[in-house]
């Protein structure tokens, strides 16, 4: 079969388009034939070898496709159904053998790119705006990247929920993008300083929670603009890593809790899995949910696409099609 | 009056009895005369500069007493109210000037030792388990301290909740009142580390909630006891401060919670101050609260209440009687 290979760590020119043996179930494995692979940030760091990985190894975190041979301990799928998956790699790859009890069903109303769209940016949304700080209506969340892939979706449920979302963005068409997807308010953060603007935009007492995928350029004044007992939530660092902070600022700045959340710890168990992916999948199935599909490449194009995610421009998912 | 008076920073030595003035109420202040003053670690962190607050100052926090009288813009106190108050400076002394605000009414089935002696811990013992981080029957919470003035009460509130208690305190005879007060478990950690203890009791799952007035010499450990997804809520720094906090530690222990807290922020209105007292009065004066009042000094013996707080030879509260 044909997969994209890291041999060793690097730029988009690692990826290398191989041929390997179609995988065989282990006991507790199921192989799919995948339909779509979606492609992360996650993924660059991978490459890069910022996150750690035996090489060589097939990258892509999040694929969707059809169940083809099933280990003999495996109960919970068969071949035949459609399924999707995410926390493991190998999804850039015409078939991946994944541990029967991380696939989840994709029902009728999904199709298989939707599924391999939101498995990690939409059960990351829906864990954020449901769990960490579960949104009520009325409350305020302020939310960074507002128009990026976690984003998007995380706009879009916070408004579901009838809460009032501020949105950052960097450019124009970002701002469109958020307010179409539900933002009350827009602060383009590179022209207008997000703190002074969020204070006026709350009459001065902050917001409830402020969703964090920034990082490093945002996390201190993030803390000025939490009402007292609000929450910081800390969920990426794409302008870099947050580095170590005070814990009085915490207790000066309104009693304020502060978490660093991720994807695995919201779906450790196969039930919260099972109940996450089929609230997302429903969302998206009633309209609730709308998906930016930006552009599907072919596996071989494995490295423009990369290119292309990290030249930032793209403001929708990425998808590659065996 | 008789007054304690700070003139420059320091040890306990400082604490000096002088002959002062009684002062007026004006605006919306009272007059108070005190029955009793609380004595707490944040009063020795005021004498001796940590916390700063222009020289010279009367020292404490807590206290309750009579008021004697009103400033011309007073509207919710009068003359010959029974009150409490924390969190305004100068309750060492005969008389102390209180923003009304802060004051609250000592109900007649409370005496003035008892409502002096729960302000500021029960109070803060209320905030921990109702708000930082709700408590709900069934849950484990980690209590350091526990025989300390707040942890005596945090373990009696979280039993009454239906919470397990595991506790901590540093000798045999605290022990013994950590168990008196419900701790399911104690342990000795002069003699064992909690770490381990901590997990084998909570048979590897760790606990709900940890409430730490330690700070820097649990904090590390306390990562490693939590649940995924659980709390850890810092309410003091008794062994000193916790050194700056890399966030990608809160992600890699299981996506914990942190959260940083003052009282201040838990009794920030008027109507959440009176509620908390409230509740915290009536448990005391059902009998379901009991407040280990360990000893009472007169008010030139502050100085040698200070040294018996410091050398933590005493469990329970400590009071000044003018």
């Amino acid at each position: 079969m044909k997969a994209i290979q890291v041999k060793q760590a690097g730029g988009p020119e690692a990826l290398e388009l191989v041929d390997l043996p179609i995988p065989e179930p282990k006991a507790n494995e199921a192989v799919v034939k995948l339909a779509a692979s979606g492609v992360n940030f996650i993924d660059v760091y991978f490459r890069e070898g910022r996150y750690k990985a035996p090489m060589p190894f097939v990258l892509g975190q999040e694929g969707a496709g059809v169940v083809t041979a099933v280990g003999s301990a495996v109960n919970s799928v068969q071949n035949g159904d459609r399924v999707a998956w995410t926390g493991l790699l190998g999804s850039y790859a015409e078939y991946s053998a994944v541990p029967a009890d991380r696939l989840v069903p994709v029902p009728a109303g999904v199709s298989d790119q939707q599924a391999a769209a939101t498995m990690l940016q939409g059960m990351t949304a829906h864990y954020l705006s449901h769990d960490t700080y579960p949104l009520k209506r009325g409350e305020t969340a302020l939310v960074h990247a507002a128009a990026g892939g976690v984003g998007l979706l995380l706009v879009q449920m916070a408004h579901n929920i009838g809460a009032r979302v501020i949105g950052t963005v960097s450019t124009e068409e970002k701002a469109r993008l958020a307010r179409a997807a539900g933002a009350d308010e827009i602060i383009p953060y590179t022209q207008t300083d997000f703190e002074a603007e969020t204070k006026r935009l709350t009459g001065g007492k902050g917001v409830d929670v402020v969703y964090d995928s920034v990082g490093k350029t945002t996390f201190e004044k993030g803390l000025n603009i939490l009402r007292p007992r609000g929450m910081m939530v800390l969920f990426g660092g794409s302008s870099g890593a947050v580095p170590p902070f005070d814990l009085i600022a915490l207790s000066q700045k309104g009693s304020l809790y502060v978490t660093r959340p991720t994807l695995a710890h919201y779906i450790a168990t196969r039930e919260e899995l099972m109940v996450r992916s089929g609230a997302v999948f429903g969302m998206i199935a009633q309209g609730k949910l709308k998906l930016r599909i930006e552009h599907t490449y072919p596996l071989s194009e494995a490295q423009q696409a990369h290119r292309d995610l990290e030249g930032r421009k793209t403001t929708g998912k990425l998808l590659l099609i065996p | 009056m008789q007054a304690i008076r700070v003139q420059k920073t320091g040890g306990p030595e400082v604490l000096e009895l002088v002959d002062l003035p009684t002062p007026s109420a004006k605006a919306d202040h009272a007059l108070v005369k005190v029955s009793a003053a609380g004595v707490n670690s944040i009063d020795a962190q005021f004498r001796d500069g940590r916390l700063h607050t222009p020289l010279p100052f009367i020292p404490g926090q807590e206290g309750s007493g009579v008021v004697t009288a009103v400033g011309p813009q007073a509207k919710v106190v009068k003359v010959g109210d029974r009150v409490a108050w924390s969190g305004t400076l100068g309750s060492y002394a005969e008389y102390v000037v209180v923003p009304e605000e802060h004051l609250v009414p000592v109900p007649v089935s409370i005496t003035d030792e008892q409502a002096a002696a729960a302000m500021v811990h029960g109070l803060t013992a209320h905030y921990l388990v109702s708000d930082a981080h709700k408590l709900k029957p069934g849950e484990t919470a980690l209590v350091h301290s526990a025989a300390g003035g707040v942890g005596l009460l945090l373990v009696q509130m979280a039993r009454a909740i239906g919470a397990h208690v595991i506790a901590t305190t540093s000798s045999d005879e605290k022990a013994q009142l950590a168990r008196e007060a419900g701790a399911d478990e104690v342990i000795v950690f002069t003699r064992q580390d909690f770490e381990p203890e901590v997990k084998r009791v909570t048979g590897g799952q760790g606990v709900d909630v940890v409430y730490d007035g330690v700070g820097k010499a649990t904090f590390e450990k306390n990562l490693n006891v939590m649940r995924r997804r659980g709390m850890l809520v810092l309410y003091g720094m008794s062994s000193g401060a916790v050194p700056p906090v890399d966030p990608a530690k809160l992600s890699e222990k299981g996506s914990l919670y942190m959260a940083r807290t003052t009282l201040a922020h838990f009794t920030a209105t008027r109507e959440e101050l009176l509620a908390r007292t409230s509740a915290l009065f009536a448990m005391i004066a059902d009998g379901k609260l009991k407040l280990r009042i360990a000893r009472k000094y007169p008010l030139r013996e502050a100085a040698l209440a200070h040294r018996d707080m410091e050398a933590r030879r005493v469990s329970g509260k400590l009071l000044l009687l003018p």
